[in-house]
């Protein structure tokens, strides 16, 4: 009797624990989902340090983020930036919003997510504790250019985010590919 | 025998646990049925603000800045904030089948049409509140107009009110709800 019950009670405890959602390393998802959107669409990613050198238009993103505009809203020196220029993303964007999601669910939380016009502009907004800061994850997708970046936000940031999830959103993206005007 | 007896309770739990938490979320309106229209929509919203952002939201607005602490007190006790919202260029890209599965859950237990409710905006604003007993658990707008389609789901206790003031604010979309009158009728299609 005693077995059966044990029998029983270790099953439905596996099976829990089965269901349970898998927790992935927290370092990797940035790196992942700019692969996702390379293997996806079939393009690459331009680094800061070869954009510096090659004096492209966003080479003076290496300097704002490294001290200037970007800190207004980002914690000093955790931007991760990864930069699609001047490319075709063409693509089943239902499917590869699925992907994403999918990709992400079990570390961060999903805050906005906007698709305009078939797919040509997407962008994305996720979430994930780190901590008294908070970790965000910012995609967006045109029909040429894509940006991929992570901040970490400090409490009073993630307020205004919180507050104007798509206007901050976009100010994150837009203050750390900031082409300089000056 | 006793050792049987808790390991059989135990094993109970955990079989009614995920049940009795399914439970406590039945005002959370499933609108992944909606996701197709996303192909046809030129533009499409998708807001997720859940029980943990909400929480993080809470302690995060600051009781000295004036804004904050009236967002701060507009969200407390609120256990979500889900938004799907489509914008389309031409008439006619959705009917009353991509509706019916938002509709056949708002006449679920506990759902009641508020049918005094005003609103500003074009087309039609239905507004649904559900009820346990005298409280407010939950609220759900559905916005339709000839090219657009907004469903708003709010997961806690929360009234008109509060929702006018909520407009504008954690991706909730400006509706145009006015000051609703203190009357209710009972779902009815």
């Amino acid at each position: 009797m005693k077995t059966i019950a044990t029998k029983i009670f270790i099953a439905v405890f596996v099976m829990c624990l089965a269901s349970a959602p898998v927790v992935h390393g927290k370092g990797d998802d940035f790196n992942s989902v700019v692969k996702m959107i390379e293997e996806f669409y079939n393009v690459k990613h331009v680094g800061i340090p070869f954009l510096a050198k090659a004096g492209m238009k966003v080479a003076t993103t290496a300097a704002r983020i490294k001290g200037g505009t970007a800190r207004r809203l980002a914690e000093a020196g955790s931007i991760k930036l990864a930069v699609f220029e001047d490319q075709k993303f063409n693509g089943d964007f239902a499917k590869f919003r699925s992907s994403l999601n999918q990709a992400l669910h079990a570390t961060w939380m999903p805050l906005i997510q906007t698709l305009s016009a078939a797919g040509e502009e997407q962008t994305y907004i996720f979430l994930r504790d780190a901590g008294d800061k908070t970790n965000v994850l910012v995609v967006t997708i045109d029909e040429r250019d894509a940006t991929v970046v992570q901040v970490t936000l400090s409490q009073k940031n993630l307020a205004l985010l919180l507050k104007d999830p798509e206007g901050t959103g976009k100010a994150i993206t837009e203050e750390a590919t900031l082409i300089d005007q000056e | 025998m006793k050792s049987t007896f808790n390991t059989s309770l135990i094993t109970l739990l955990l079989i009614v646990a995920p049940a009795l938490v399914a439970k406590a979320q039945d005002t959370r309106i499933q609108m992944s049925s909606l996701d197709h229209l996303a192909a046809k929509a030129s533009q499409t919203v998708d807001v997720n603000v859940d029980e943990r952002l909400m929480k993080l939201a809470a302690r995060l607005f600051s009781d000295k800045d004036e804004d904050e602490r009236e967002v701060k007190k507009l969200i407390e006790g609120l256990k979500g904030i889900y938004v799907k919202s489509f914008e389309f260029e031409t008439e006619g890209q959705f009917g009353a089948a991509d509706l019916e599965p938002i509709r056949a859950q708002l006449r679920g237990a506990g759902w009641t049409r508020m049918v005094n409710v005003v609103s500003k905006k074009e087309g039609n604003v239905e507004v649904y509140l559900q009820f346990a007993g005298e409280m407010i658990n939950g609220l759900a707008v559905l916005h339709t107009d000839d090219k657009e389609l907004t469903v708003v789901n709010i997961v806690g206790p929360v009234n008109l009110d509060k929702l006018a003031e909520l407009e504008g604010q954690m991706g909730i979309p400006d509706l145009g709800i006015e000051s609703p009158k203190p009357k209710k009728k009972t779902n009815e299609q």
